[in-house]
């Protein structure tokens, strides 16, 4: 029974459960579990972005709040139907999320990391002032689902809706990162100059991994909207960002699975402490500097040594720098240790 | 006809010439050896070749079509592959994984094709894959497949970060100090990996390099930089006796 | 006119501070390539240990600030231990996001130990507060203190670096750490103490700005923006960049709000960063503090 704990396992029972769950819930659960599902699709796609591309960008929860804003803008104020307008908010952020692909080809590291921060705490601002489209720092409520002509309620049809989309990104983002596509990013990531010199174009792919976070960021702010049938800015603020850095960075960067076990784990705690903003802050800051420090890969490493046939693919960073000095003029340079290890 | 042709040549960088009125001619099979002191431009010269950095003047032609000013990956696409002094492989890979990122070009799957897993894609994935062991075997690694790249020595990882240039079938390798931190047995071994290279896969090889052995005895042709300029071109018989080569080393030599 | 000048006061008070908050952006950066985003709370919790020390229990304000100070350098030091000395081998992103988790864990200690997000804590002026006339151009006495005391911190910076031994030890380390090495100076304690010089100033610009502001925890964050923005602007590796950078940034916040609008003055900080990736990489000074080799 060597696969019995496998990863793919994990996700038939995970949402298995959770298909079942509207049957004997209670209302809190479904809203909790509501959250556990957009939060995956949230880690997934800043995972895709940091873990996978290595791309440091700060700006995904300012992407979940374009999508968010998009979704309900489009409906209150165009009066689009939900299901175009949650695409719509979606694809809006996507967009704005490609255009970071550009400053990211001539910007890395701190310069990259701080320019999407400036740029997410940008948007913040005009969800709170730009009052004329956004409604202000009131924000604004909608009517909440009608799923007619299907016989089910408003609540039962959100959680079912939410289960789906977070299913299908799920599965898409697993199969495009066993692929040539991930193999790419990860390339992008360990080694930008040597993946250029093998053909990889880096604006294409930082484009992508650009696109496909703010779509997921964006997807997962659409999603949003009809769980609380409200918007508003502070929902989108720096511990939105702590939030999926955290989730990420627990679950493991660079790991599908470790996104989903990371998203899970951290809502609970989030839940379980809703009441305490400042133990909140706390806790995820202590959890973030806690892992990098002392599991830097993440809950999935433990996963991956205790449990039997856990199978995922190699693609987790162990936080080796790379130099970027490998083409720098005929300076001598600090070479690795050259002792042989036959 | 050469393969590769460089072309007046020059650049600055803040004001101080990095590559001056270079002309370089590499004919097609030729193993090509840079050596020059510290300095000389040697890597700059790879970097403009490979469309890392724009010459201000210059023209570079690679077989018949002139590549001066393409992005890097534009110019791998055309069939140049590059090597790099500082370790590039990509650490979160499998040696095969980093491998088959090799076949990059020679695949076309996209985004969409991987995420839905069609056939084409799952063909590709195991042609790659192919592809990648048969580099693996030919030199000599294929047992590392799945290991991490951190379990191969130095040495080795060296020797894979140049197989991965020779997957997709280049015409022209440019590798920048193949043999730095190699011990003598692993330099001998390099030197008949480049002659197999050259002599079984027909791929042409300009290589920058301090261990004077390995070059003098594997290049067809050396090329010697100073301070920017080309100071002499020829047959390694030549070179060596080459008076303004001579004085350039001058107190600098460096022998492995 | 009277608009005019009141902004470019107001402008070039808020920039004094914005420099030194600067600083300590920069010098930290210049010696560890690093920038540290739990650098604004380091200014909030100097505050707060002011606040404490003067309002809570009643020490004199000159001892106070200094009390003040020294904390706050305590606090860069653990930061130092904490979050870069165990990373540093580790790249970019585990110090970020390390930083990043020392921040918020700031703040929330800081929202437990003094008040919540509401509380906005009031801290008492230097001298009266009734605004002196300087030719037709109002400002509050406290402002004088704020430039006075910002532009003296920066001249013991600079006499600290040109003269000490320790200052010297820091920026020869920043230079060339390998070189530094070899000369004998131990790196790793070097960078300790530039995160906590890097502090003080943070520490020393709160204690200052405070009467004019009130405090309150999540004033780190913004102070941290704010800073960044006056580094990046006159150039992250540069020190006269960023006291540069943190006067343009002061007048450029107070001129957008004043003929903007008002809301216009907490987004500039923001523009000018994003402004400045863009199209200043190098910065005003042009230095990007590129670590040689």
């Amino acid at each position: 029974m060597k696969h019995l704990f496998g990863s793919r396992n994990f996700l038939i029972v995970l949402f298995g459960t959770l298909a079942v769950l509207p049957i004997f819930a209670n209302q809190y659960t479904l809203f909790v579990s509501n959250l556990v599902m957009m939060y995956i699709i949230l880690a997934l796609g800043l995972n895709l972005l940091i873990g996978y591309a290595g791309q440091l960008a700060f700006a995904n929860a300012a992407m979940f709040g374009i999508g968010a804003y998009g979704c309900g803008l489009l409906q209150v104020k165009l009066g689009m139907p939900f299901f175009v307008a949650a695409p719509g908010g979606a694809v809006i952020a996507m967009a704005v999320g490609t255009l970071m692909a550009f400053p990211a080809l001539r910007l890395s590291g701190i310069y990259l990391a701080l320019a999407t921060l400036a740029f997410a705490q940008a948007t913040q601002w005009a969800m709170l002032h730009w009052e004329a489209v956004t409604f202000g720092a009131g924000g604004f409520a909608l009517e909440p689902l009608d799923f007619s002509p299907l016989p089910v309620s408003s609540a039962i049809g959100t959680f079912y809706m939410t289960w789906a989309v977070s299913l299908g990104l799920l599965l898409f983002a697993s199969f495009a990162m066993r692929s040539r596509i991930g193999r790419a990013f990860v390339a992008m990531r360990d080694g930008e100059i040597a993946a250029e010199a093998l053909g990889i174009d880096l604006l294409k792919y930082k484009a992508m991994a650009f696109a496909i976070s703010g779509f997921y960021a964006g997807a997962a702010g659409a999603l949003f909207v009809p769980i609380l049938d409200f918007v508003s800015p502070e929902s989108f603020d720096l511990f939105q960002m702590i939030l999926h850095k955290s989730m990420v960075v627990v679950g493991g960067l660079g790991s599908i699975m470790g996104s989903v076990i990371g998203a899970t784990l951290l809502v609970f705690l989030l839940e379980v402490l809703r009441d305490f903003k400042s133990t909140q802050e706390i806790a995820f800051g202590a959890l973030l500097l806690g892992f990098v420090l002392f599991q830097p890969k993440g809950v999935v490493t433990f996963i991956r040594r205790w449990v039997p046939g856990w199978n995922e693919p190699l693609h987790y960073t162990d936080g080796t720098k790379q130099t970027k000095q490998a083409a720098s003029t005929d300076e001598p340079v600090a070479t690795e240790a050259s002792e042989e290890r036959t | 006809m050469s393969i590769l042709t460089v072309d007046d040549a020059s650049i600055s960088f803040g004001g101080v010439e990095a590559l001056a009125d270079v002309n370089v001619e590499i004919e097609r099979g030729e193993i090509v050896g840079i050596i020059g002191p510290n300095g000389a431009g040697k890597t700059t010269l790879l970097n403009v070749i490979c469309g890392m950095n724009l010459p201000d003047k210059g023209r570079i032609t690679l077989d018949g079509t002139v590549i001066t000013g393409w992005k890097p990956s534009r110019i791998a696409g055309m069939g140049l592959g590059r090597t790099f002094q500082t370790s590039q492989l990509f650490h979160g890979m499998s040696v095969l994984e980093n491998m088959m990122v090799g076949m990059h070009l020679g695949s076309t799957s996209g985004l969409f094709a991987a995420a839905f897993h069609t056939k084409r894609m799952r063909d590709e994935e195991v042609m790659m894959c192919e592809k990648a062991m048969e580099a693996l075997e030919f030199v000599g690694l294929a047992e590392f497949a799945d290991r991490p790249g951190s379990a191969l020595s130095f040495g080795q990882q060296r020797i894979v970060e140049i197989a991965r240039t020779l997957i997709n079938e280049p015409k022209v390798v440019l590798l920048d100090e193949p043999a730095i931190g190699l011990s003598v047995n692993r330099v001998a071994e390099l030197d008949a990996l480049l002659r197999r290279i050259r002599d079984e896969k027909g791929i042409t090889l300009v290589m920058i390099e301090h261990v004077i052995r390995l070059v003098m005895g594997v290049s067809d042709r050396i090329v010697v930089l100073n301070s920017g300029r080309k100071i002499a071109d020829g047959k390694p018989e030549e070179i060596r006796q080459d008076r303004q080569v001579i004085e350039a080393y001058l107190g600098a030599q460096v022998d492995a | 006119m009277m608009m005019f000048s009141y902004l470019t006061a107001t402008g070039i008070t808020t920039g004094a501070l914005y420099a030194l908050v600067a600083l300590g952006i920069v010098v930290v950066y210049k010696a560890t390539e690093v920038v540290n985003l739990a650098h604004g709370d380091l200014f909030m919790i100097g505050g707060f240990f002011a606040y404490t020390l003067h309002v809570m229990w009643g020490i004199p304000y000159i001892p106070s600030l200094l009390l003040a100070v020294a904390g706050s350098f305590l606090v860069g030091i653990v930061t130092d231990r904490i979050a870069y000395r165990p990373l540093m081998s580790q790249g970019l992103v585990s110090v970020l996001l390390a930083t990043i988790g020392f921040s918020f864990m700031l703040k929330g200690i800081a929202r437990i130990v003094w008040g919540g997000k509401g509380d906005y804590l009031p801290f008492p002026p230097l001298v009266a507060p009734e605004p002196i006339q300087f030719g037709g151009i109002m400002i509050l006495s406290q402002h004088l203190v704020v430039v006075a005391g910002a532009v003296l911190v920066m001249i013991c910076f600079a006499v600290f670096f040109k003269t000490t031994r320790a200052g010297k030890w820091m920026q020869a380390t920043a230079d060339n750490p390998k070189a530094a090495t070899l000369v004998g100076i131990r790196v790793s304690r070097v960078y300790m103490y530039t995160f906590g010089v890097g502090a003080a100033a943070a520490g020393a610009a709160a204690v200052l700005m405070a009467p004019l502001t009130l405090l309150y925890p999540d004033i780190g964050f913004t102070l941290f923006i704010k800073g960044f923005a006056a580094a990046a602007l006159g150039g992250l590796g540069s020190i006269p960049g960023a006291i540069l950078g943190g006067f343009l940034v002061g007048l450029i916040e107070q001129f957008a709000g004043g003929y903007i609008d008002t809301s216009v003055q907490d987004v500039s900080a923001f523009v000018v960063i994003m402004f400045a990736m863009v199209f200043l990489p190098n910065g005003l000074l042009g230095l990007r503090g590129v670590r040689k080799v």
